[in-house]
């Protein structure tokens, strides 16, 4: 692996030598993000964007934003409990969480918890669908969710401020705090959010309330752009997160849960870019700790952890070709992780990676993308990936997008290294992807529809057979080829007439997830899911609503319709009113109601769901 | 369970009995129940499923799934682990919900939950209009374990007796309460035995993670130990200890006979039908003579699948194949010819067959 990293940093300084000196041209505004993969390598590819009126809008939860809003099934242990992803039908560990570039999620077990992260202080949450191994590594099968920090140089210095405060039912209270500094040669975010809650609802239709379902956590976020010269800038960003959350009980007697879980996250990344002429440059450096803690018993001291260092080096590189309107990429990477449990010793998992891109412009008409990926990594043997990803634009307002891809999701810390269980003959999952998509978008409509399908073949699942010399033992093997088929479809329409203005977004999706094996829907993932956002405006007064459906869900592997999970509707709805409307100091009052019409649901077998709540917020800009 | 079996032999003959008597007249009895004269298999659920129980019928004829909830549209929760019986109910022991639920054995129809004072309770045993549930405590506190007495009248914990780490299953005989320490989160080896009268708590060691046990013919006691797998301080394996059957004197309190298992051996599941010991290893039974003083060499057969569960009876041996993603199977064998001759899908998790 040394050699292949010699080799790499060798061929770079060569490049780098024929650079020029040349100045860019500076726009009076410019945006700085952290992870450029996401806007330049999606030829092809889906992409929404939640901005942050619309997270601040859904303040409940990570889960509650994702599930009102993208495409994505949420699995959810009761509100505010252990929740994880399906995206296009996929498993839990096949949903990448990616931080400004950066993939989070945990080597202990490949997912991120989407009630174990608040996601308020990001500027803006992109949803791309479809395989981004290649940009993102291990489990970005689904689809990849981002969670971006905004940064701006502007020749007009300008300093914003907002306090968002939220009470709610079941005594929530969420505080947020946003700071924001733009001027030429520099850019800062600042943010700070605390969120408590009893979250003792109503188990509508029992005699019983949400029992040991309080939570509370801190979370702290800085970044910060600096102009170095004309041809480069240095940037830093960090996430800080520590949680408790405690574990609800389930029917039919919720009293019996005793557990409480703790998160601490801390995230950090420096980066510096060299842009000159043609070619561009950048260093990134990483630091990632996830701590967890499992108390089984919350009065006691006693807890189960697991504890993850991950760092990372980069070096990017891309070279714009103007002639031949082309650009190319390239992306090595090294990282060392270091994982350990209470039931494992700590180890270290080294990887080395190499991505190269090649784009095309044809003409302002097409758009063509050719991406390679390899990975070296010192436990496993990690499969050559690739990826096409195509847009034509053959009209003024309508494209057609295509792209296929190879991904893979690591076997995690736990499913190598278990004590007795682990096994180490694991390989990667891979998979095999194709969509095709249509769209039209203009000024006040975007619709786009698209099929894909994905064949996962080596899934790794823990089965007490997975080992024939020891029937009984439960084992993690590369066991199951699952085929997926589906449809994604999302509408938007945004229209004003005088003062009145209008939103809607329809996001439907249709998912078939076959296991070759049975012959049957994997459990858990819904054929039919759908939201609904509604969005109306007049003067100083907006109006909302959101609704979500999704189709009943089996449990058992037979499609056994004794175990199922009905399907659910449920209607949120708020309304907001500026009292304050001056630019540059806002004051907005908000009124939501969640769970409109108090229907009794599940997304996991036994624990009900929030009945009708309130919440009332004063939302501050200055 | 073996007072169960008793109890149900005697119910069965004392049907056949009225059967007979009263056929002339109205052709058949009066039903107790949907779910008399069957076999009922406990599942103890997943993240899958509720814990749930089947019912199968003694022809094999009729199937019912999830009883519980289909009399009384409510689920039992996780995990199901276990079953006791009385004459006219059955108790079904949860260990998640820390709770007993009481029903009519033959009817399914709830009578009580019970949720109060029970912390991870596994098994029960019935002695006069007690019931004595083995309870593992907290995760963290192997010093909190107890066996909790519940008034079968009024459906409530009314005392507790403290008992070492980790009781598992438990057999009421002769005004004395017998427990197996499985060990819970940990390990143990002991068995208790309880003196009703005064509560007093005596201690028999055995082999590493006792869990079955019975009465043999002789009135001696049978524990089943599995022993363990050791690991270092870095959790790599680094042996085992050893499992047994140990035949127990309950008057003198001392391990008459210890047939050992081979290192690495780990057997699981024992039952005594018609003075034989069958028990499973690695997915395979064995039969030997409840008097023999060596373990068998070559299995009986084999079990399909996961083997979770096993009964004999009748000389039909009764294994459940479990699945915790999908519904399980009971597949059952004629003894004679090792042939499969029934394969019936039941609880998901299924890990207890009981003869109703």
């Amino acid at each position: 692996m040394k050699k292949a990293l010699v080799t790499f940093v060798l061929l770079w300084v060569c490049l780098l030598s024929f650079s020029q000196n040349d100045s860019i041209n500076r726009l009076e505004e410019v945006w700085i993000q952290a992870d450029r993969k996401l806007e330049k390598h999606s030829v092809g590819y889906k992409v929404i964007t939640l901005n942050d009126s619309l997270i601040q809008r859904n303040p409940e939860s990570f889960t509650a934003l994702l599930r009102f809003n993208t495409p994505i099934y949420l699995r959810e242990f009761g509100a505010g409990g252990t929740s994880s992803a399906s995206f296009r039908g996929t498993s839990a560990s096949n949903t990448a969480v990616i931080w400004n570039g950066i993939n989070i999620n945990s080597i202990n077990n490949g997912q991120t918890g989407f009630n174990s992260l608040t996601v308020s202080l990001f500027d803006a949450i992109d949803v791309r669908s479809g395989g981004g191994s290649i940009e993102y590594g291990s489990g970005a099968v689904g689809g990849t969710i981002h969670l971006n920090d905004n940064l701006k140089f502007s020749d007009k210095k300008c300093v914003k401020n907002q306090v968002v405060s939220t009470i709610g039912s079941f005594e929530t209270y969420q505080n947020l705090y946003k700071f924001k500094l733009t001027d030429n040669k520099l850019a800062l975010n600042f943010g700070v959010s605390y969120n408590q809650s009893e979250n003792n609802y109503k188990l509508l239709d029992t005699e019983f309330r949400n029992f040991n379902g309080a939570f509370k956590n801190l979370g702290f976020n800085a970044s910060g752009a600096f102009l170095l010269s004309n041809y480069s800038n240095l940037k830093f960003y960090t996430a800080n997160y520590s949680g408790e959350r405690f574990f609800s009980g389930e029917l039919p007697n919720p009293l019996a849960a005793n557990d409480k879980y703790q998160d601490f996250n801390h995230r950090n990344l420096l980066i510096y870019t060299n842009e000159v002429s043609m070619l561009k440059h950048e260093v990134q450096l990483a630091h990632l700790m996830q701590e967890y803690r499992f108390f089984d018993d919350r009065e006691a001291d006693a807890f189960n952890f697991g504890k993850s260092n991950q760092y990372l080096v980069r070096y990017n590189a891309s070279l714009s070709i103007a002639k031949w309107y082309a650009n190319i990429f390239s992306y090595l990477e090294y990282e060392s992780a270091f994982g350990k449990t209470d039931q494992i010793e700590e180890r270290n998992r080294q990887q080395l990676s190499q991505s190269f891109v090649y784009k095309q412009n044809l003409k302002s008409v097409a758009f063509f993308e050719a991406k390679i990926r390899k990975d070296f990594n010192s436990d496993y043997e990690v499969p050559f990936t690739h990826a096409l990803g195509l847009k034509i634009k053959p009209l003024k307002n309508l494209f057609i997008r295509a792209n296929t891809s190879k991904n893979y999701r690591v076997p995690t810390y736990n499913d190598l290294f278990w004590p007795g269980q682990g096994n180490l003959e694991l390989t990667p999952e891979t998979s095999k992807q194709f969509e095709v998509g249509v769209g039209y978008k203009n000024n006040t409509i975007s619709v786009d529809i698209a099929t894909f399908q994905i064949y996962a073949k080596d899934k790794i699942v823990w089965t007490p057979n997975g080992d024939l010399d020891r029937p009984g033992i439960w084992v993690p093997i590369n066991l199951r080829q699952v085929n997926n088929k589906g449809v994604e479809f999302v509408f938007s329409y945004d229209e004003s007439f005088n003062k009145h203005n209008f939103q809607f977004d329809l996001n439907y999706s249709y998912v078939q997830a076959i296991d070759e094996r049975t012959d049957k829907q994997v459990i858990f993932v819904p054929k039919h899911l759908s939201n609904l956002s509604l969005g109306y405006n007049f003067k100083r007064f907006s109006f909302f609503s959101q609704q979500v459906y999704n189709g009943k869900v089996y449990t058992t592997e037979s499609n056994s319709e004794d175990f199922l999970l009905p399907s659910i509707f449920i209607v949120n709805t708020g309304m907001e009113y500026k009292l304050l409307n001056k630019k540059g100091k806002q004051l907005i009052i908000g009124l939501k109601c969640n769970n409109l019409l108090n229907k009794n649901y599940v997304s996991q077998p036994r624990r009900p769901m929030p009945n009708r709540n309130f919440n009332f917020n004063i939302n501050y800009k200055f | 369970m073996r007072i169960s079996k008793f109890l149900t032999k005697l119910f069965i003959l004392s049907v056949l009995f009225l059967t007979a008597c009263t056929s002339d007249d109205d052709g058949v009895a009066a039903s107790k129940g949907n779910f008399e004269n069957g076999i009922l298999v406990s599942g103890e659920g997943s993240g899958a499923g509720t814990g749930s129980i089947s019912f199968i019928s003694d022809d094999f004829e009729t199937v019912n799934q999830l009883i519980y909830k289909g009399v009384n549209t409510a689920e039992l929760g996780t995990f199901l682990q276990s079953l006791a019986f009385d004459a006219q109910r059955a108790f079904i022991v949860v260990d998640n919900a820390n709770s007993v639920t009481v029903v009519d054995r033959f009817t399914f129809e709830s009578e009580a939950v019970i949720t109060t004072d029970l912390i991870t309770p596994r098994y029960m045993a019935v002695a006069a209009d007690k019931g004595y549930v083995t309870n593992w405590g907290s995760t963290s506190d192997d010093a909190d374990d107890f066996i909790a007495v519940i008034d079968l009248n009024s459906y409530t914990v009314e005392s507790t007796i403290p008992v070492g780490n980790g009781p598992e299953q438990i057999i009421a005989k002769d005004g004395k309460l017998y427990v197996s320490h499985k060990g819970a989160f940990t390990t143990n080896n002991i068995i208790s035995v309880i003196d009703l009268v005064d509560n007093s708590v005596e201690e028999i060691t055995v082999k590493d993670n006792p869990d079955e046990l019975f009465f043999n013919s002789n009135g001696d006691l049978v524990v089943l130990s599995q022993g363990r797998t050791l690991f270092d301080a870095d959790f790599n394996v680094i042996g085992d200890t050893l499992g047994s059957i140990s035949i127990i004197n309950v008057n003198s309190l001392s391990i008459d006979t210890e047939l050992v298992f081979a290192e690495g051996e780990h057997p699981s599941l024992m039952v005594l039908d018609n003075n034989k010991i069958y028990y499973g290893l690695s997915g395979e039974i064995y039969e030997m003579d409840e008097n023999s003083t060596t373990l068998p060499s070559t299995p009986v057969l084999t079990a399909e699948g996961f083997l979770y569960g096993m009964e004999v009876e009748n000389n039909n041996i009764y294994t459940l194949n479990a699945s915790f993603s999908d519904l399980s199977t009971l597949n059952v064998y004629d003894l004679n010819s090792k042939e499969k001759v029934q394969t019936i899908p039941v609880a998901l998790g299924a890990s207890k067959v009981y003869f109703n």
